[in-house]
């Protein structure tokens, strides 16, 4: 059996942690837990738990968390009347939805009830029949699914990404790999084909943030991520919004809706 | 830059499908064992060969990466240098392979003008990538796009030389140059030859660059 | 799911304001806030604060023996910490005067 500061340590290597900062960490907290005289352990609880939510509680910025003020930024996105048609199918009609920098706003319904769709509407990737988009300039989007070369590894993925949004080689790397760490992934060097599905959603995510865009498109980004990624995710979309940025989630899960500040019910019309 | 990245990664992703591109090297080894007797024909077949093996493996790039393309484009790059990426990458792995093959041609047959020969094997692979990229853009699935090739190539192979059939199709300048390589005559089937290719070649990089600009449009919204 | 606890968000805040009083290691500041009547902050959650603050240097570290048992990492508050806190105070007034008006406005008159 491990000791604690090992096994802490080791989970923050797992997480992605830089080695000579994990150690620093790991010392650091065995010499608190001994300012208090007692085990790590019974100070902290188990060592791979708390060593995630030291990564998450690291990478979150100081502020008042609870917003004791709102300060929503410009508007990034908005929406007029939108509709789209296929033929004579209706997909939507008179959709209106305004997105400024510091908010979420998630994009709900049943299947097929063309979700995705207004998200590519809003990526500009496919055309609306009516109504008026505006939008930023720079955005990221993020597709359910696909996206990527199954050919190429995830830091060749960051070097043509990088390469679209003007970044030289070793900057793309070492910012997707930042990036990576916030979603306590390691990028190894393995093939998107051999990846499962979570880690490619990962690698999907960083990709759409890789040129730091102001307004971030998630198509139900977190399929095939388990109860912790899942939590990251939510924490890194809320990051976001703290950060300035505006995000769009489509999303079937409606428990995730309690912290968002639009909700866009397509569904319901 | 964004071209040169393109191109490195595709050329590095072609290197990895090493299965396909053994099959692929191999193919044009197998047309000229067939008749290496007769130094026209083999010829001839090799080099429809490396045609027919370069514009697949252009195929499959252009398909693998169907869904990489918008999300590049919408991060900030042009099509022009998505497409002149692959491009550029499959014209070297195609001018690399016809230099394999001449200098197997050099070593094992006769040819009355070798730099011709050369010059043949070098115009079907730099015709073949963007032949392959334009069935790419045109046909969505590997198997319908390959087997469109196919086609291409054995009309080419069947078609009479001097009918219209085969000088519609776009290996007709390889086979051309060929001519004059093994069997001499005016060096004006060179130029005709270096023509063809040139329109072709214009007509098919034209095309994918326009069916690509159409694919990977994007909405121009004003900003709020 | 909030990312993070209501309290939680308030803890920056006092860590900054105990650290503005004197430099202090963590163990006494858990026993400051509990003595302020605060909250009973675990270790779990204090030292990843502590952490924070000093990785974004807000708070500067240096580590101090004690009288008995190991040395101690004491944290003192930067200028930038100092600066973040002055401006964290105000919206906390401004919020908590919100909270009370709306609070008293609504209170039952007693006889």
């Amino acid at each position: 059996m491990t000791d604690w500061p090992s096994a802490f340590e080791a989970e923050l290597l797992r997480l992605g942690v830089q080695p000579a900062r994990a150690r620093r960490l790991a010392d650091d907290t065995s010499q608190q837990a001994a300012e208090t005289a007692t085990a790590p352990g019974e100070v902290f609880g188990p060592a791979h738990l708390y060593a995630r939510h030291l990564v998450a509680e690291l990478s979150a910025p100081v502020a008042a968390s609870p917003r004791t003020k709102f300060e929503a930024g410009p508007v990034l996105l908005s929406l007029t009347g939108v509709s789209k048609r296929y033929r004579r199918q209706t997909v939507f009609t008179g959709v209106d939805l305004t997105v400024r920098g510091g908010e979420v706003a998630a994009i709900v319904g049943a299947n097929g009830c063309g979700k995705s769709t207004l998200l590519r509407i809003c990526a500009g990737l496919t055309r609306p029949s009516g109504g008026t988009v505006k939008r930023t300039r720079r955005v990221g989007f993020v597709p359910q699914d696909g996206g990527t070369a199954g050919w190429l590894t995830a830091e060749e993925h960051f070097t043509l990404f990088g390469a679209a949004a003007g970044m030289v080689p070793g900057r793309a790397q070492s910012t997707g790999v930042h990036l990576a760490t916030r979603l306590a992934w390691r990028p190894a060097a393995q093939r998107v084909q051999h990846m499962s599905g979570g880690t490619r959603q990962k690698l999907n995510l960083v990709l759409g943030e890789l040129h730091a865009p102001d307004l971030l498109l998630l198509d139900e980004p977190y399929q095939g991520f388990d109860q912790g990624t899942y939590v990251d995710f939510w924490q890194q979309v809320f990051a976001w919004r703290d950060a300035g940025r505006a995000v769009v989630v489509v999303t079937h899960l409606l428990h995730d809706l309690q912290n968002v500040d639009h909700v866009l019910d397509l569904g319901e019309r | 830059m964004t071209t040169l990245v393109v191109a490195t990664l595709s050329a590095r992703e072609v290197g990895r499908r090493w299965a396909a591109l053994a099959l692929v090297i191999a193919l044009p080894f197998w047309f000229y064992l067939v008749r290496r007797d007769a130094t026209g024909q083999s010829m001839r077949m090799l080099t429809l060969g490396i045609g027919w093996a370069i514009s697949t493996l252009t195929l499959f790039v252009v398909n693998a990466s169907r869904s990489v393309d918008p999300r590049l484009r919408l991060t900030g790059a042009s099509v022009l240098s998505i497409i002149g990426g692959r491009l550029l990458a499959m014209t070297g792995v195609g001018v690399a392979l016809a230099a394999g093959y001449w200098a197997l041609t050099w070593v094992d047959q006769d040819v009355l003008h070798p730099w011709a020969a050369a010059l043949m094997m070098l115009v079907s692979a730099v015709v073949a990538a963007p032949l392959g990229s334009l069935i790419g853009a045109l046909l969505p699935r590997e198997l319908e796009g390959a087997l469109a090739l196919f086609s291409v190539v054995a009309v080419q192979m069947l078609a009479d030389p001097a009918g219209l059939t085969a000088k519609l199709m776009p290996f007709w300048s390889a086979r051309e140059i060929g001519t004059y390589a093994v069997d001499g005559g005016s060096l004006d089937m060179v130029g005709h030859g270096l023509a063809h290719a040139g329109v072709t070649w214009l007509i098919c990089a034209g095309g994918t660059w326009a069916v690509f600009q159409w694919r990977l449009r994007l909405a121009r919204y004003p900003e709020p | 799911m909030t990312p993070r606890p209501w309290l939680h968000g308030f803890l920056d805040l006092c860590l900054l304001a105990m650290l503005r009083e004197r430099p202090d290691y963590g163990y006494g500041l858990s026993q400051r806030l509990a003595s302020a009547g605060v909250a009973d902050v675990p270790g779990g959650t204090l030292y990843p604060a502590l952490l924070r603050l000093e990785e974004q240097g807000l708070a500067t570290p240096s580590w101090a023996p004690s009288e008995a048992g190991p040395r101690r990492k004491y944290y003192a508050i930067t200028d930038a910490g100092r600066e973040l806190l002055d401006g964290q105070a105000d919206d906390w007034r401004r919020f908590r005067d919100g909270v009370d008006s709306l609070l008293s406005a609504s209170e039952v008159p007693h006889d």
